[in-house]
C-alpha cells in the first residue's frame, strides 16, 4: 500500500451497516487494513444458524446483539481500533443526515431491500460514497454508489417482492406456497400477535365468490369472527380435534357453499379429524429411509399427529405470555406450519412438501456460505481503498458466479461504471413517478403505508396536493389523522392529480402523478408504481406472459431456483444490458416475510 | 424396512448450525466434509483465511505444517495470530486461534518446515483428503507436487503477494457425480415409455373426460395422448421440427371442451402440456461427457484398486449396452393436477428409477465381488445417487505442477499475444519463485534493494521466457510493481483469494460442482481475474 492510501485509510471514518455474513468479514478486513475509526450498526441478535459463516460469533454468543459482539471480537484482536456499535435499526430517525455526513464512506452489508433503499437515499442526500454488496449462495455482487458519478441502488427497477392476494390464501390456494402462508397465519391466529391482515377463515368479500343479485349472508357455521378466534380457541382449551374440525372441515364446507369459486377449479374436500388420523400413510414415501426426517414428505396421518402434538406444546409455551413469535428455527413452530400446510394442501389437492422445503419457503431462506461472503467482503474493502483515493472510475461493479459448470471466470468486473438512470425516481434532479391506484377505494392511510412507505420506501412522508397546496399526509402526529379513512377521491386526489411528497429524514422530495386504475384480472396488482412511462408498455407485455413456467418456478423455489434467479450472464459479452433484470436480491437475507395483500 | 435411527441432540444441533449450507450441498456433501482431513502448509494470512472458510462449514480435521515463528508483519495481516504471540510457533498459534471458531472441528500442527516433514516422515502427506500450500518455495513445491500426484491427493497451491493472487489446482483424477448443471430438462421418457407407464397413460382417454376431470389430469397424460394421436396421423413418426411440433401444439390447444355452455379457456394443465412439447420430445440420448466416461480405460479395465466411481460406471456401461439409455432420474416436476393422479404418476417414475438403480446396484456388486472386493465396497444409496445424476458425470484429469515447472517448453505465446492478458502475471510469479530460490528473499523485501532487485527479476523473467521460446516482452512497470510489494500480503486480497481457494477445496471434498481447471489469476488493481489451463 502506498503512502497516500495508508494515510487515507488511517484517517477515514467508516460506517458498516449490518454485521451478518458479509459484515463480519468486512469488519475483519477493515481492522487488518489499518482503519482506526469504525462504527457498526445492526438490529439483529445472533442465531445458531449464523455460526457456519459469521465467524466473529460463537455458540456462547447466541441471543446477543450482533453489533456488540462483533465489536468485542474485533477489539480482542486489536484493542487500539476505535469501534462504536449500535444495536439498532438504520432506518430509525436517530440516524439522520448529520449522522451520515460524519463518515467518509459507508459499507452496506444488509439483508433486505427496504434498508438498502433507505441507506441509498441517505448516502445520496449526505453525498457520502456507498459500497453496496450482497451474496446469495454461491453468487454475489459488489457495487459503488456515488452521487453524480454512478447509478444509485434504485436506478434500475427491481422485480417486485412476492405478494399474494388475501383471497387466494383464504379461499382458493393453488400452490404449496399459498398453503404455507396460510399455515403461518394460522399460527399467528392461534398463538401469535393479532394481525387482522392474517385472517385464515373463508373470505366472503372475494369478488369472485359474489353472485349477481344475491348478497351473501353470514352463516353460523362459516365463520367465527376473527377477533374471537383466539378466545374460542382458549375456551375449547386448544383441543386439537375441535381446532382441526373447524379449520379443515367446517371452514372448507363453508368455502364449498361459495359455488362460484369452484366452477373452473377442483373443489376442496373437507377433512374430519377422524378421517385424517386414520388415513393410511403414503407408503412409497414412508419407506424411503435414505432421507432424513426433514427431507421426507409426511403422510396425512403423521401431519395430523404432529398438528395435535405441536398445538399441545405451543399452548404450554404460550402460557404466561401474551403471544408467541413464529420462528422458522423453532422446532414446534416449524413443525406446526409444516403439518398445517400439508393438511391444507391435501384438502385442495396441491402437492405436499417436506419440512426442509417448507422451511425454505416459509422462512424465505437464502442459502449462505462462508466462502462467498469472504470473497465479496474482500472486494468491498478493496473498492473502499479506491473510493478513499477518489478513484471512482476504477470501481466497476463486480460479480461472483460460482455455479457455472464451465468453471471459468469466477469473478467478473464490469468494463466501466454504470451511469445513473436519468429517469430514476430517487437520484435524478427532479424525482418523478407515476402511480396507478384505485382512487375510489384506496384510503389515504393505505396510500401512505402501501405506496409511500412500502412501495416507495419513505420512512416519514409528508404529502401536499399540488395546485391546492393542501397537506394531505403529514409526518407530524395528529395533523392529518382526519384524512386517514377517507378515500383518495374524497379529498380531491383523482386521476391526473399531482402530489408533492417529501421525506424529511431521507432529504428526499418526490413528485407523484396519480393515475386512476382498477385491476381487471384477479391476479392484477392492486396498485402499480412506474418510474419511466416507457416502462408501461414493457411491463404490460410481461404481464401478458404471466403463468409462464418461469414464474411458477420462482414461487416454488427451492434452493436451486433461488440461485438460478441470480445467475449472471457471461461477463465476456460485456454489454451493459445484462444483469439488470436479475440483480442478486436480498443477499445473505433470510427473514423477509412472505407478504400478503388484501383483496 | 427399519425407520432411521433417531437423531442424537448433537446431530440436530449441527443441522441447525449448518442449515444454510445444507441447502447447497445436502447431507451427503456435509458428511464428506465432516469426514475430510485437510492439510495446510504455511499459516500465512492467505493460509488461515482459506482454513477459516473450511473450519466454519465443518471439515473433519486440519493439520498445519509450518516451521516459521510469528513475526510482527504476520500479525499485521493475519487475523488468526494474537498480538502477543511474536516469536512463537506460527503453526501452533494459528491452530489454537482457528480451533475456537468451530468446536466440531479437530486441529493439529507440526512445528517443522514442510521440507523437513517430507524428508523425515514417510507418507505424511498422503493421508489427507486435500493438501493446501501457500508461499511454498519451488524446491519443496516440485517434489511435493510429484508425490501428491502419485498418491492422487488433490493439491491446491496459492500465493497472495501485494495486489496479485494466484491459485493452482492439481488433481490427477477427480470425479464428480453431482455437477449441478445450470438447467435441466425433466426426464419423462414419453417417446419410449416402459410398460407400466404406457399402460397407465393409455388408460386415460383425455377426449372423454368431463370438464372437472379435464382440469385435473396431469399435463404429461395430455401430452402423451396427443402425441399418440399425432403418431397415428403421421405414420408412427414423432414430431421433430418446429413445424411438426406446432401441429402437435395446435392439437392440444384445440382439444375439445366437453362443457359447451361455458367460455372456452384453455386450462392450466393444457398450457403446461404445450410447454412440455419444447423440452420433452427429444429422444433420450447419452451426453458426450458420459459416453466418454463409459469408454474410458478406467471403466473398461477395472482392478482391485478401482474406486467405487469406476465400478459404478462399469455397471452403468453394462446397463447402457443392454437398454441403450441412461437410467431414468425418477423425479417428476410439479404440475397442475389432483394429488391422486399426480402421485400415481410420481410413483410410476419413482419405482422405475428404483428398479433400474437396483439393477445397476446388482451389477456393481457382482463386479466388486468378481474383483475380490468386500461386500460393502458399494452401497445401494451411493448407486441411487449415481443413477439419479448419471447424465451429469464428470471426470477431470489435471496436470502435474512439477511437469509444468520442469517442462522446457511451456507454450504461453497464445495468451501473451494479448498485451492485457493476466498470463503476464503468471510469468512474473514464476520469475518471483525462481528469484526466491536463488536469493532466499522476496524481490524488494528490503527498501534499499528495490532497484537492483527489479533488474535481477527482469533478468530471471527474460531467461524463463527464452526457455519457453516466448518472444514477448513484459512491461517494465509490471515487474516494478511486484518488486514494490516486497513480498507483503494485503489482507483484503488474501481474503478474496482465501474465499476462492476454500470454495475449490469444498468442491473437491464434496465431489460436487466442477472444480477450477486449473489456474486462476486475480489482479486486485484492475479487479480482473482469469482462468488458464496449464
Ligand atoms: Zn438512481
Amino acid at each position: 500500500m502506498n503512502v497516500p492510501l495508508k494515510e487515507a485509510v488511517a484517517t477515514s471514518k467508516v460506517l458498516v451497516v449490518g454485521s451478518g455474513g458479509i459484515g463480519c468479514e468486512v469488519l475483519k478486513n477493515l481492522a487488518l487494513s489499518g482503519f482506526k475509526d469504525i462504527e457498526i450498526i445492526d438490529l439483529d441478535t445472533i442465531d445458531v444458524s449464523n455460526l457456519n459463516r459469521q465467524f466473529l460469533f460463537r455458540k456462547e454468543h447466541v441471543g446477543k446483539p450482533k453489533a456488540v459482539v462483533a465489536r468485542e471480537s474485533i477489539l480482542s484482536y486489536n484493542p487500539d481500533i476505535n469501534i462504536k456499535a449500535y444495536h439498532d435499526s438504520i432506518t430509525s430517525q436517530d440516524y439522520g443526515l448529520n449522522f451520515f455526513k460524519r463518515f467518509n464512506i459507508v459499507l452496506n452489508a444488509l439483508d433486505n431491500r427496504a434498508a438498502r433503499n433507505h441507506v441509498n437515499r441517505m448516502c445520496l442526500a449526505a453525498d457520502v460514497p456507498l459500497i453496496e454488496s450482497g451474496t446469495s449462495g454461491y453468487s454475489g455482487q459488489v457495487e459503488l454508489i456515488k452521487k453524480g458519478v454512478t447509478q444509485c441502488y434504485e436506478c434500475q427497477p427491481k422485480p417486485p417482492q412476492k405478494t399474494f392476494p388475501g383471497c387466494t390464501i383464504r379461499n382458493t390456494p393453488s400452490e404449496p406456497v399459498h398453503c404455507i402462508v396460510w399455515a403461518k397465519h394460522l399460527f399467528n391466529q392461534l398463538f401469535g400477535e393479532d394481525d387482522p391482515d392474517q385472517d385464515v377463515s373463508p373470505d366472503t368479500e372475494d369478488p369472485e365468490a359474489k353472485i349477481e343479485g344475491q348478497e351473501h349472508t353470514e352463516t353460523e357455521s362459516g365463520n367465527i369472527k376473527r377477533a374471537s378466534t383466539r378466545q374460542w380457541t382458549q375456551e375449547i382449551k386448544y383441543d386439537p380435534a375441535q381446532l382441526f374440525n373447524k379449520f379443515f372441515k367446517n371452514d372448507i364446507e363453508y368455502l364449498l357453499k361459495m359455488e362460484n369459486l369452484w366452477k373452473t377449479r377442483k373443489p376442496p374436500v373437507p377433512l374430519t379429524w377422524e378421517q385424517a388420523a386414520s388415513h393410511e400413510g403414503d407408503t412409497a414415501e414412508e419407506e424411503n429411509n435414505v432421507k432424513s426426517q426433514d427431507m421426507k414428505v409426511w403422510s396425512l396421518s403423521k401431519c395430523t399427529k404432529i398438528f395435535a402434538d405441536t398445538v399441545g406444546v405451543l399452548k404450554e409455551e404460550l402460557a404466561g405470555k401474551t403471544f408467541l413469535v413464529w420462528d422458522k428455527d423453532d422446532k414446534p413452530a416449524m413443525d406446526f406450519v409444516t403439518a398445517c400446510a400439508n393438511i391444507r394442501a391435501h384438502i385442495f389437492t396441491i402437492s405436499t412438501k417436506s419440512r426442509f422445503e417448507i422451511k425454505s419457503i416459509a422462512g424465505n431462506i437464502i442459502p449462505a456460505i462462508a466462502t462467498a461472503n469472504a470473497m465479496i467482503a474482500g472486494l468491498v474493502v478493496l473498492h473502499a481503498f479506491r473510493v478513499l483515493l477518489q478513484d471512482y472510475q476504477k470501481c466497476p461493479s463486480i460479480y461472483l458466479r460460482q455455479k457455472s459448470i464451465h468453471s471459468k471466470f469466477v469473478l467478473a468486473a464490469d468494463k466501466q461504471i454504470e451511469q445513473a438512470n436519468p429517469k430514476c425516481y430517487v437520484c435524478s434532479p427532479q424525482p418523478f413517478v407515476n402511480v396507478f391506484v384505485n382512487t375510489q377505494t384506496m384510503t389515504v392511510k393505505e396510500f401512505e403505508t402501501e405506496l409511500l412507505k412500502k412501495s416507495l420506501n419513505m420512512v416519514a412522508p409528508d404529502a401536499i396536493l399540488d395546485g391546492k397546496g393542501m397537506v394531505v399526509i403529514s409526518s407530524e402526529e395528529g395533523e392529518t389523522e382526519v384524512n386517514n379513512d377517507k378515500k383518495l377521491n374524497e379529498i380531491g386526489i383523482v386521476d391526473g392529480s399531482i402530489l408533492k411528497c417529501d421525506d424529511f429524514l431521507q432529504n428526499y422530495e418526490l413528485t407523484v402523478a396519480i393515475n386512476h386504475y382498477e385491476p381487471q384480472e384477479k391476479d392484477d396488482p392492486l396498485y402499480k408504481v412506474v418510474a419511466n412511462p416507457d416502462e408501461l408498455k414493457a411491463k404490460e407485455s410481461i404481464n401478458g406472459e404471466k403463468n409462464g413456467s418461469e414464474e411458477k418456478k420462482e414461487e416454488e423455489s427451492d434452493e436451486d431456483d433461488l440461485m438460478i434467479v441470480n445467475e449472471l450472464e457471461d461477463p465476456q459479452e460485456g454489454s451493459s444490458k445484462r444483469r439488470k433484470l436479475n440483480p442478486p436480491e436480498d443477499k445473505d437475507a433470510e427473514d423477509d416475510d412472505l407478504c400478503v395483500v388484501e383483496s | 424396512m427399519s425407520s432411521p435411527a433417531p437423531k442424537s441432540p448433537e446431530q440436530t444441533d449441527k443441522s441447525k448450525k449448518y442449515d444454510r449450507q445444507l441447502r447447497l450441498w445436502g447431507d451427503h456433501g456435509q458428511n464428506l466434509l465432516e469426514n475430510s482431513k485437510v492439510c495446510l502448509i504455511n499459516a500465512t494470512a492467505l493460509g488461515t483465511e482459506i482454513l477459516k472458510s473450511l473450519i466454519l462449514p465443518g471439515i473433519g480435521s486440519f493439520t498445519i505444517v509450518d516451521g516459521e515463528k510469528v513475526t510482527e508483519e504476520d500479525i499485521g495481516s493475519n487475523f488468526f495470530l494474537e498480538s502477543d504471540s511474536i516469536g512463537l510457533s506460527r503453526a501452533q498459534v494459528a491452530t489454537q486461534c482457528l480451533l475456537e471458531h468451530n468446536p466440531d472441528v479437530r486441529g493439529d500442527y507440526i512445528d517443522e518446515s514442510p521440507e523437513h516433514v517430507m524428508s523425515h516422515t514417510q507418507d505424511f502427506f498422503n493421508k489427507f483428503t486435500v493438501v493446501i500450500a501457500t508461499a511454498l518455495p519451488e524446491k519443496v513445491l516440485i517434489p511435493l507436487s510429484k508425490y501428491l500426484w502419485e498418491s492422487n491427493v488433490p493439491f491446491v497451491v496459492c500465493r497472495s503477494i501485494g495486489f496479485l493472487g494466484y491459485i493452482r489446482l492439481q488433481v490427477k483424477e477427480h470425479t464428480v457425480i453431482e455437477a449441478h448443471p445450470d438447467s435441466e430438462n425433466p426426464d419423462l421418457r414419453l417417446l419410449s415409455p416402459w410398460r407400466s407407464l404406457r399402460e397407465h397413460l393409455e388408460s386415460i382417454d383425455v377426449a372423454l373426460l368431463d370438464q372437472k376431470s379435464r382440469s385435473h389430469v396431469p399435463a404429461l397424460v395430455i401430452l402423451f395422448y396427443y402425441l399418440t394421436k399425432y403418431k397415428e396421423l403421421n405414420g408412427g413418426l414423432v414430431p421433430k421440427t418446429r413445424q411438426e411440433k406446432d401441429i402437435l401444439r395446435k392439437m392440444i390447444r384445440d382439444s375439445p371442451v366437453a362443457d359447451e355452455g361455458s367460455i372456452k379457456l384453455l386450462e392450466e394443465n393444457f398450457e403446461e402440456a404445450i410447454r412440455y412439447t419444447n423440452t420433452c420430445l427429444a429422444p433420450p440420448s447419452i451426453p458426450h461427457n458420459v459416453q466418454a466416461i463409459l469408454d474410458d480405460d478406467c471403466c473398461k479395465n477395472l482392478t482391485q484398486n478401482s474406486p467405487p466411481f469406476w465400478i459404478m460406471c462399469a455397471a452403468l456401461r453394462e446397463f447402457v449396452e443392454c437398454e441403450e439409455t441412461l437410467p431414468i432420474k425418477g423425479s417428476l416436476p410439479d404440475m397442475a393436477a389432483d394429488t391422486t393422479s399426480y402421485i400415481t404418476l410420481q410413483q410410476l417414475y419413482h419405482r422405475q428409477a428404483e428398479l433400474q438403480a437396483e439393477i445397476i446396484y446388482r451389477k456393481a456388486s457382482d463386479i466388486a465381488r468378481d474383483l475380490g472386493l468386500p461386500m460393502d465396497t458399494i452401497t445401494q444409496n451411493e448407486v441411487k445417487m449415481f443413477c439419479k445424476h448419471a447424465s451429469e458425470l464428470q471426470v477431470i484429469r489435471g496436470s502435474c505442477i512439477a511437469d509444468e515447472y520442469e517442462r522446457t517448453r511451456l507454450d504461453l505465446s497464445f495468451y501473451l499475444e494479448d498485451p492485457d492478458s493476466l498470463m503476464f502475471y503468471y510469468v512474473i510469479l514464476r520469475g518471483l519463485e525462481r528469484f526466491i530460490s536463488e536469493f532466499n528473499t522476496y524481490p524488494g523485501q528490503f527498501d534499499d534493494q528495490v532497484e537492483p532487485d527489479v533488474l535481477k527479476l527482469k533478468g530471471i523473467i527474460g531467461k524463463l521466457l527464452s526457455e519457453w521460446s516466448c518472444s514477448q516482452v513484459l512491461r517494465d512497470e509490471r515487474v516494478h510493481e511486484v518488486c514494490r510489494y516486497g513480498g507483503a500480503e494485503i489482507h483484503s486480497v488474501s481474503a478474496v483469494l482465501g474465499g476462492c481457494a476454500a470454495h475449490e477445496v469444498i468442491k473437491l471434498i464434496t465431489h460436487q460442482y466442477k472444480p477450477l481447471d486449473n489456474a486462476f489469476i486475480y489482479d486486485a488493481i484492475s479487479s480482473n481475474s482469469a482462468t488458464f489451463c496449464l
